[in-house]
């Protein structure tokens, strides 16, 4: 039958090929009837709209995408191209099209938020963005700066991406930890799991989860990489040490040197193969293990996130849209920007729950996706603790630098491979530092 | 006719004296045979010429004068800064450690397929049959795009699911999956630049071999013969004849593919990405990742210019003692 | 080697044969290694291209062999939900025109350097060996501008502009080497019938050449189809992508790789271009061994 993995780049599905195809017969139709019930402006008939974007980890929503681009620009009468491109290569992209002086017109940001680097070259946004706080709801705090400088909006905050926890409920149970919270309830289960031949797996490497996985540690210890206003480093403390002493020990208690080697994928895998007793990973996790091995999805569960000593946070990944200043069609990207936005919970359903809003009401139950998922209805609250990188200070160029540049990861691998704390302290504070002042000065 | 096939004509400039017809004549040095040779060199020469500096030369300096400058890639015009970025690059660990491995992967993988290249051409200089065939099938890792081998040896050197691993826990050389002796290729910083190494060696090793068989088979066989006459063993000759007679092959070959070596970062960014904490973050992975990923193309383009200085002195040298050495 | 059969007396007589299968086992064995070494590889990713995808994440069963049925599936997938036909078609047609353009190019060039006795040659010589320090991941920002300058981003005829960059020089090396083995006396001969320079090149000194010229337009192929990062700065539409830059943006989606196609991938495309290294292998050697005696 038809693989929901395999999506087609080129949609020659019927339009009821494609309702069947989401199984979102339902919300199809209310698509249908919404974009019908909308009035377009007239002066965007018989231009053309050019979009990038990232390839969703959850290739059924890139079906969705492209079918709903394929609608509106026959509705609006735009002609629409719809690229795709793997979201680490985007900046590269980015990079090229803006030394070009030409390209796409409306951009995504993925993980790698790169308002704070080319809003000179990018379209204010404000209005677009104060209205959609309008109509639904404050965006959420956290979110401004992913898409703010200055005050103004150069970027419109799109959806964000959570990495919670996934555990294997059987496994869990037969050490008698049931209901995982905490981290340490997590790094007990893995510790007894792993002689059983079930260890944990978090990458200790150059990838995108790395990033997250650590931070998402890092704040549940108290460790903060900035003060609020995002000037100063706070990063060098007694919980961030707390925090690295943790990793090594879940390290040496619950994982195997495989995890050096990781990637962004590995760990979809560890989960999908039956191995791993609980990963921190994305949804897509979830979804993969869900089409590939049904038995060890069964027992799959989701925690939203593990608390630590401090806190219970979870950093997530923001998606932000954008538009080229040399665009020549900013008003239809404008037009589609809005009307993503309001469509956000038809977008949430594609995206079988991968997609999380930023915007206040769209957090109202049940959400689509995941409030009728038992398994999954826990991450409707996930606003109430998702933050972003840079916490708690805004998603600076600085701040963005670091990210790129995996000092973090890198700082949690060298003491889980058996360097002294305070030696990587003082390596990992020196590489920070000499970032955030470099774009102090500049 | 002779004025072809000897040396130079007279400088430019100074009037020529030249037989016409019989009769000696000056004319202006334009029309001298010289000249028009000289024209038609460079027209000749144009093409690739102006190829190259327009699309090459024009944007190295550009390339230069991004790193003296704090650019990014969001300010397309920024302030000079001088050796500011050098600086920064300097002190840098990461940058050093990217040093390191550069070196190590260009001097150990160039070793090796050397080596590898050598033992492989002597094997297909001899004649035997299926040679044809032989030689066809070993070319293959030099014929597919550098992308898509590398992806089939991320997938072999699988963390879980090595097939490398699998074999060889099963010919019970390595530990069980799950015990410390089963190699993580791409999670323990040795193994993982080891990794990377082997396969660039696995891509240029037919490569080596070819251009040594090149240059083998052009020893004429009476200098060998006479090698045998004089009662030299197999090494001795391998070593005083057959190597000095390749050496300048090998050194132009070497030269060639340790620059194509020391610009690509597609082997590295594919499989590791820098590797585990930066072990096998090669020059042009850091420049890549601080200059467009992170966006400081300032100092992205000091790090890729930085071996440089080291390298030009070094490739100036290398060509004109190979030129001297020919006659 | 086996040219010379130095007969000596002190060892019984073995007949030609003998010491030739000998021979033969001997060389056989030492090929081994490298024929495992080279050719396992492509063997592991056929395997894998015909597998299906849970039979991939087994740790249980023998690797080497299908437990499920294989299945053309990848390959399916390939060409009817991908735009794989479309880039291997750019691809060889981003090849040929970027050979045709290094033969334009290089040839002269090369020819020039070598015959010509220019002022500066030998200079220019090592200068070709310095265009490929400069960094390629800076090298692609100015030549974004100049590729939207040309309005050719997007298509893969942008990468036929750029790519020569990295084929000329090394090209023009390799015909320079080449072309200065061709004697003098062919040229001359030419000549005294009555062709200028250029009709000497072109009706003389070319058709000995062909070898290097192969050679040339071999390695043009092969270093078009190396690259990756120009091609992901300058073309983002699918249809038009060649097969490196497809592979690898297409079939990872982030944390999922489709092991299976990415193989299959692999091997169409490396199967013509086998084919033809494989035609012109002979030759190929040759111009290199032209090349290299200078």
């Amino acid at each position: 039958m038809l693989d929901p993995r395999f999506s087609s780049e080129r949609p020659h599905v019927s339009r009821r090929g494609f309702l069947r195809l989401t199984g979102a017969g339902v919300a199809g139709g209310a698509l249908v009837t919404m974009l019908d019930a909308r009035k377009a402006p007239a002066q965007l008939k018989g231009t053309s709209l050019r979009i990038l974007m990232w390839s969703h980890f959850v290739p059924a929503y890139d079906t969705w995408l492209d079918d709903f681009a394929k609608r509106w620009g026959e509705k609006t009468g735009v002609k629409v191209r719809m690229d795709h491109i793997p979201h680490l290569e985007l900046p590269a992209r980015y990079a090229a099209e803006f030394a070009a002086g030409a390209g796409h017109d409306l951009i995504y940001f993925v993980g790698q938020i790169l308002t704070g680097q080319y809003y000179r070259n990018l379209v204010d946004l404000s209005d677009l963005a104060e209205g959609l706080a309008k109509k639904y709801g404050a965006w959420m705090p956290a979110s401004k700066s992913a898409g703010q400088v200055g005050g103004a909006w150069y970027g419109v905050p799109d959806f964000f991406i959570s990495i919670p926890v996934l555990w294997r409920k059987d496994l869990l149970e037969s050490v008698g930890v049931n209901n995982p919270d905490t981290w340490d309830d997590l790094r007990k289960a893995a510790r007894l799991l792993k002689p059983k031949g079930h260890p944990t797996g978090m990458q200790f490497s150059h990838c995108n989860d790395a990033n997250h996985n650590w931070r998402s540690l890092l704040y549940c210890f108290g460790g903060k990489e900035t003060d609020p206003s995002g000037q100063n480093l706070t990063l060098d403390s007694k919980e961030t040490r707390e925090a690295l002493r943790f990793a090594k020990a879940l390290y040496d208690e619950g994982m195997t040197p495989e995890v050096f080697s990781w990637d962004d994928a590995s760990d979809n895998r560890y989960l999908a193969s039956g191995v791993a007793c609980w990963v921190h990973d994305a949804i897509s996790a979830f979804r993969t293990t869900q089409d590939t091995n049904p038995k060890v999805f069964e027992q799959t569960y989701v925690l939203p996130e593990a608390k630590g000593p401090v806190a219970r946070l979870n950093m997530g990944e923001p998606n932000v849209w954008a538009i080229w200043k040399f665009s020549k069609n900013v008003p239809a990207a404008k037009e589609f920007i809005q009307t993503i936005a309001d469509h956000q919970k038809e977008a949430m359903e594609a995206s079988r729950g991968y997609n999380m809003p930023f915007l206040k009401n769209q957090y109202t139950k049940p959400m689509p996706g995941l409030g009728g998922d038992a398994k999954l209805s826990a991450l409707q609250e996930q606003d109430k603790i998702t933050v972003f990188f840079g916490y708690p200070g805004p998603m600076t160029p600085a701040a963005q630098e670091v990210l790129t540049t995996f000092i973090v990861p890198d700082m949690f691998t060298r003491v889980a491979r058996g360097a002294d704390i305070e030696e990587t302290m003082k390596w990992g504070m020196g590489e920070t530092r000499r970032i955030y002042t470099k774009h102090k000065a500049g | 006719m002779s004025q072809i096939a000897a040396g130079g004509g007279p400088s430019p400039g100074a009037p020529a004296t030249v037989a016409v017809g019989g009769r000696v004549r000056d004319i202006s040095w334009w029309r001298t045979p010289t000249a028009r040779r000289y024209l038609f060199g460079y027209t000749l020469l144009a093409p690739a010429v102006l190829y190259v500096a327009l699309l090459v030369g024009i944007p190295f300096v550009f390339s230069l004068y991004l790193a003296v400058s704090d650019a990014s890639v969001g300010v397309p015009v920024a302030r000079f800064v001088g050796l500011e970025n050098f600086k920064a690059a300097l002190e840098n660990s990461a940058f050093w450690t990217a040093v390191r491995n550069t070196v190590v992967f260009t001097l150990g993988a160039g070793i090796m397929k050397g080596l590898l290249g050598t033992a492989l051409a002597f094997l297909l200089i001899q004649p035997f049959k299926g040679r044809r065939v032989v030689r066809a099938l070993v070319v293959i890792p030099f014929t597919l795009p550098i992308a898509v081998s590398v992806l089939g040896w991320k997938w072999m050197f699988d963390s879980q699911f090595s097939v490398i691993n699998w074999a060889l826990s099963r010919l019970n050389l390595i530990g069980a999956y799950g015990s410390p002796e089963w190699p993580v290729w791409l999670g323990q910083p040795a193994l993982a630049l080891f990794s990377v190494m082997f396969v660039n060696v696995w891509r240029g090793f037919p490569f080596s071999a070819i251009v040594l068989m090149a240059g083998m088979t052009s020893i004429p066989p009476e200098i060998i013969d006479a090698g045998k006459v004089d009662g030299a063993t197999f090494l001795q000759r391998f070593r005083k004849i057959i190597v000095p007679m390749i050496a300048p092959i090998l050194f132009i070959g070497s030269a060639f593919d340790t620059v194509f070596t020391l610009s690509d970062l597609s082997i590295v960014y594919l499989l590791t990405n820098g590797g585990p904490d930066g072990a096998t973050e090669i020059l042009p992975t850091l420049a890549y990742n601080t200059g467009i990923k992170a966006g400081a193309l300032g100092r992205g383009a000091a790090i890729s210019l930085s071996l440089f200085p080291l390298l030009l002195p070094l490739m100036i040298l290398l060509l004109r003692t190979l030129r001297r050495r020919q006659y | 080697m086996a040219t010379v059969a130095v007969a000596t007396p002190y060892r019984a007589p073995r007949t030609e044969r003998a010491k030739s299968i000998r021979r033969h086992v001997l060389i056989y064995l030492g090929l081994v290694p490298f024929l495992a070494l080279a050719v396992f590889p492509i063997f592991w990713m056929l395997v894998t291209a015909l597998k299906q995808e849970p039979d991939l994440y087994r740790m249980d069963v023998v690797p080497f062999w299908f437990h499920l049925p294989p299945t053309w599936k990848n390959f399916d997938f390939l060409f009817h939900r991908t735009s794989y036909g479309d880039w291997i078609i750019n691809t060889m047609a981003i090849a040929f025109w970027v050979s045709a353009i290094t033969l334009l190019t290089a040839v002269p060039a090369g020819y020039a350097l070598a015959r010509l006795r220019l002022p500066f040659a030998e200079n220019l010589g090592i200068g070709i060996f310095m265009t490929y320090l400069v960094p390629g991941i800076i090298l692609f920002l100015p030549l974004a501008r100049v590729v939207s300058t040309l309005e050719l981003q997007d298509s893969w005829w942008s990468l036929v502009a750029v790519y020569p960059t990295i084929t000329i020089p090394f090209c023009t090396w390799l015909l320079m080497g080449f072309f200065k083995t061709v004697p003098f006396e062919i040229e001359e001969a030419a000549m005294v019938d009555g062709c200028g320079q250029l009709g000497a090149l072109l009706r003389v000194v070319l058709p000995v050449s062909w070898p290097g010229l192969i050679t040339a337009v071999i390695f043009s192929f092969t270093l078009s189809m190396q690259d990756f990062l120009y091609a992901l700065a300058f073309v983002s539409v699918s249809d038009q992508k060649p097969v490196p830059l497809g592979v690898a943006t297409e079939l990872i989606r982030g944390d999922v790789y489709f092991w299976g196609s990415l193989m299959a991938g692999a091997l169409l495309v490396g199967v013509p271009v086998a084919i033809v290294y494989n035609l012109f292998l002979d030759k190929f050697i040759s111009g290199i061994t032209g090349a290299a005696i200078k």
